[in-house]
């Protein structure tokens, strides 16, 4: 980047340290890392970049929304939320203003599957910055008021989340899709059990799913590795063994036939839905062959879908599909919005966009423009240290590691026509197909009730999703 | 997938003004600089990381530019511009872009036009070729003008009619300036939107995108010298215009709180409050941007510990400007909880800032701000992408690229009497709008 931090580069590669190189055309490699676990069983993966003067922090924790105790949806995200609020050695505000004097940034959340935190400080501020990391993981204490204050905050987000249709459309996808299947639960929980949650509720889903057994940490910037190890060591190595709690969780079926949500929100002017069925785990095997066919029905700009709703007729500012991959099958969804005049031209379009995928598969030229946009456009996803930490943890988390990246391009060179075919009728649903409307029920609904047998209709005043 | 086109509002100004300070250690910065015939400047900094480029161009051309009757052309015009031109046509901008590995995005604030190109550097020369198609020989096909037409105001209904932020923030600029034109909004007014005509999209054309109007930015897998060949060929023979015509409406000086009230459907009220502050450029920048972080700034920011943590009285609360050319507005957005009065949330906002006014701001603080400011310029900086952003804006909001490696010290001269005495100077009553959105049990339309 500068003259001066390039000249030290080579100097620190000449001596076979981790070089930021990352790619050439036509290949790619993870800069190399080096992988270390503690006797707790806590895995440390140490990556030098030392292009800019930042350390980057990826944390994660088999602690899920999918571990919330019944009842109890959102715990995982909450007591997430909570590890600054307060340590054995610091209150919240104490917590806050060292971490904002050295600009420093710390993010604690939950997915369905994990519990993630990352975190990023400059590199003259590191060592006070691990403290602050290491302290909220090891030794929150979860004050009363605190734990209170956030549920009555976390009540009133998901109220103003729900007045804005684009915001919660997927909490809503999500729930009818998966019905009785843990991937039904909102991450964040929602009104009645945000409200019920205690701070017993919250120490204790800390005390049962927080361990060193499962959790992968991820270090990556400007710093010397071997250093860090012992830093690192020395501040989790207090964590008392334990492995992680195993959480078993089948694959969800498929939903057969048709069935449509109607979320009656009454001031919207626009419709949005989400349509689709069950998708993908993070394990399929053809991961990239699907990633290949959804960037030309739903990924890019100039996608299918987005080429017919939007490009050709104007309909909606934008349209989109995608296959999230979580630990067991995730959700597929095709995503868009338009005027409450226009909603059943919008979801007849996307039905004919759907069948001619099915029906008349990819052409050679697109599947050769779809291999060279996810190459050209995956070198940035990998430029800095908080990508690549972000990265690293993920795939180790995940049972992978960097053979995943090193093979990427190889794979997306080695797809057919035939592979793609394949996956089209195997992962693109067509007759089975779940809907989520959100919008103004009394302009809509005589439109709308064609496409599905049942329809089942809520209020978005209504108290969960 | 990326989307195209942003529009700025209030809401958004936090955010844009994240691109800020910079450090001294910023100062090895290697750009160069190169200026066509025809006037456009090019600014190049190679960084060979990762095989791949950001190209920004930034036209001076915005909302700023518009009149009554054509609000928001600057932004449709922006859409416009991947919809077809003389060697490429519908569509073709896009699929080849992405066919050869690259993606696009591009938007529009008030002040500026900005388009994005992202790509692997084997794209490098295609690149130019599209840029140069479209800024030479756009066509203006009426079908495909109906066709974008219906693409924004579908944009519009998403991020305002569907947004009460955004129906909120558009009230408040209305009511905030009263004779300049940061009063309308940068998507324009629905009715515009369904009345603009090819003669108005081919008048802005003409108007905003002269070569000499533009500045851009290259960084990533290139080299200074393989650009300027390449501008050069590509792009110097198209001829530039006269700039668009000075904007001479000046904002009068307020002498009055307005007040104003939004009456929508929805489960929580929104409070935004308006002051008016000097453009970018202003020697008052700096301290500006000092009072923002220490209100604003983290969760041990004064306001966040105030209303958010301590009364509980918001969900949350933030602050901040936008970069432009001319004075503009300082402004603060909060959620009221459930239950508590906006006027609640209202008066405290006030009460942190008069102790500012009357006890200053501490060593400490003034400390923590220039960090957090320090790491986020780091942060702004460790993309090739950021990096054209940051670069661009400096040269084309301070009229000098360089000002990025002298903000720090710029940034390191503010006093804690310098935050006091903006304080005093600009957040005072008579100077603000004030915008409170009131949940209504039902839509108006379906009341009896």
């Amino acid at each position: 980047m500068t003259r001066t931090v390039r000249i030290l580069c080579s100097l620190l590669a000449a001596l076979a340290i981790a070089a930021p190189a990352i790619a050439q055309p036509g290949s790619l490699k993870l800069p190399p890392y080096k992988k270390v676990v503690l006797k707790n069983g806590m895995t440390l993966l140490l990556m030098e970049q030392h292009e800019v003067p930042l350390v980057s922090f990826s944390v994660l924790m088999k602690a899920g929304s999918v571990n919330d105790p019944a009842g109890k949806e959102g715990a995982a995200s909450m007591t997430a939320a909570l590890l600054r609020k307060g340590t054995a050695a610091r209150s919240a505000d104490d917590f806050s203003a060292q971490l904002d004097f050295i600009g420093g940034s710390f993010g604690a959340g939950a997915s369905a599957d994990a519990t993630a935190i990352s975190a990023e400080f400059m590199k003259k501020d590191l060592a006070r910055g691990l403290e602050l990391v290491a302290d909220a993981m090891l030794h929150p204490v979860f004050p009363a008021d605190e734990v209170k204050k956030l549920a009555a905050q976390r009540v009133d987000g998901i109220k103003s989340a729900k007045d804005r249709a684009a915001g919660v459309i997927g909490q809503y996808y999500n729930a009818y899709l998966y019905g009785r299947h843990p991937y039904a639960r909102p991450t964040g929980g929602d009104e009645t059990s945000v409200a019920s949650i205690t701070r017993e509720d919250v120490a204790k889903f800390y005390e049962t799913n927080y361990t060193p057994g499962g959790t992968v940490m991820a270090v990556v910037g400007d710093f010397a590795a071997a250093d860090m190890e012992k830093q690192l060591a020395t501040a989790f190595a207090a964590w008392p063994v334990k492995p992680a709690r195993a959480v078993a969780l089948a694959d969800a079926p498929e939903v057969k036939g048709r069935k449509l949500l109607l979320v009656d929100k009454p001031d919207s002017t626009q419709t949005y839905f989400r349509i689709g069925n069950i998708g993908i785990a993070r394990s399929n095997p053809d991961r990239v062959l699907i990633e290949i066919v959804n960037t030309l029905f739903g990924g890019r700009f100039t996608s299918m879908i987005n080429t017919e709703l939007r490009i050709k007729s104007g309909l909606t500012y934008g349209a989109s599909s995608g296959f999230p991959e979580w630990k067991a099958k995730g959700p597929f969804y095709v995503n868009s919005y338009t005027s409450n005049a226009n909603t059943e031209k919008a979801l007849d379009m996307t039905l004919d966009v759907l069948r001619r995928l099915h029906d008349k598969g990819i052409s050679e030229d697109d599947l050769k423009s779809a291999k060279a946009y996810l190459k050209g456009q995956f070198p940035p996803d990998i430029e800095t240290s908080d990508q690549l930490a972000g990265i690293l943890s993920e795939l180790v988390f995940n049972g992978l590691d960097e053979r995943e990246i090193n093979t990427y391009y190889a794979k997306i060179d080695a797809a057919t026509m035939t592979d793609v075919n394949r996956v089209i009728k195997q992962y693109f649903p067509l007759d089975n197909l779940v809907f989520v409307l959100v919008g103004k029920a009394s302009e809509i609904e005589g439109a709308v009730k064609k496409y599905a047998p049942v329809v089942d209709r809520k209020s978005i005043n209504d108290r969960g999703f | 997938m990326r989307r195209r086109s942003s529009w700025l509002t209030a809401v958004a100004a936090a955010a844009i003004l994240a691109v800020t300070a910079p450090p001294a250690a910023a100062q090895g910065f290697d750009i160069r600089t190169h200026t066509l015939k025809n006037g456009l400047k090019i600014l190049v900094q190679e960084d060979h990381s990762i095989p791949n480029v950001a190209l920004y161009i930034f036209y001076r051309v915005g909302s700023r530019n518009e009149r009554p009757g054509i609000t928001g052309i600057s932004h449709f015009f922006e859409h416009m511009m991947f919809n077809g031109a003389k060697k490429y046509g519908p569509g073709e901008f896009d699929r080849n872009m992405e066919a050869n590995g690259g993606s696009n995005n591009a938007y529009t604030s008030e002040n500026v036009t900005v388009y994005q190109d992202w790509f692997p550097r084997s794209a490098l020369e295609l690149i130019f070729d599209l840029e140069a198609d479209r800024i030479q020989n756009l066509s203006f096909n009426p079908e495909i003008v109906e066709s974008e037409r219906g693409v924004i105001a579908s944009e519009r209904r998403n991020g305002v009619d569907n947004n009460n932020f955004g129906v909120l923030a558009e009230q408040l600029s209305a009511a905030a300036f009263t004779a300049h034109p940061y009063q309308w909004p940068v998507v324009g007014w629905m009715s515009d939107i369904e009345a603009w005509t090819l003669d108005d999209l081919k008048n802005h054309f003409k108007m905003g995108y002269s070569p000499s109007n533009a500045t851009m930015v290259v960084t990533g897998d290139v080299t200074f010298d393989e650009i300027v060949a390449l501008a050069q060929k590509y792009i110097e023979p198209i001829p530039s215009n006269p700039p668009p015509p000075k904007v001479m409406t000046k904002e009068p000086e307020q002498l009055g709180e307005r007040r104003l009230v939004v009456r929508k459907f929805a489960q929580l009220p929104v409070l935004m409050m308006a002051y008016h502050v000097p453009e970018t450029a202003h020697p008052d920048y700096y301290a500006l941007q000092a009072l923002e972080t220490i209100l604003f700034s983290g969760q041990s920011s004064r306001m966040y510990k105030r209303i958010v943590d301590k009364d509980q009285l918001a969900l949350s609360v933030g602050g901040g400007g936008d970069w432009s050319f001319d004075p503009s507005v300082f402004t603060i957005t909060a959620q009221p909880k459930a239950g508590i009065d906006p006027a609640a949330v209202e008066k405290a906002i006030y009460e942190e800032v008069d102790k500012v006014k009357t006890d200053a701001v501490t060593d400490e603080e003034l400390e923590k701000a220039k960090n957090i400011l320090l790491s986020g310029f780091y942060r702004n900086i460790k993309t090739i992408s950021g990096r054209s952003n940051a670069i661009g804006t400096y040269e084309v909001f301070f009229g000098d690229y360089k000002k990025l490696f002298t903000a720090a010290d710029d940034f390191a001269k503010v006093t804690k009497a310098d935050v006091q005495r903006v304080a005093r100077q600009y957040f005072t009553a008579n100077n603000r709008t004030v915008a409170t959105l009131v949940p209504e049990a039902a839509p108006a339309a379906d009341k009896k």
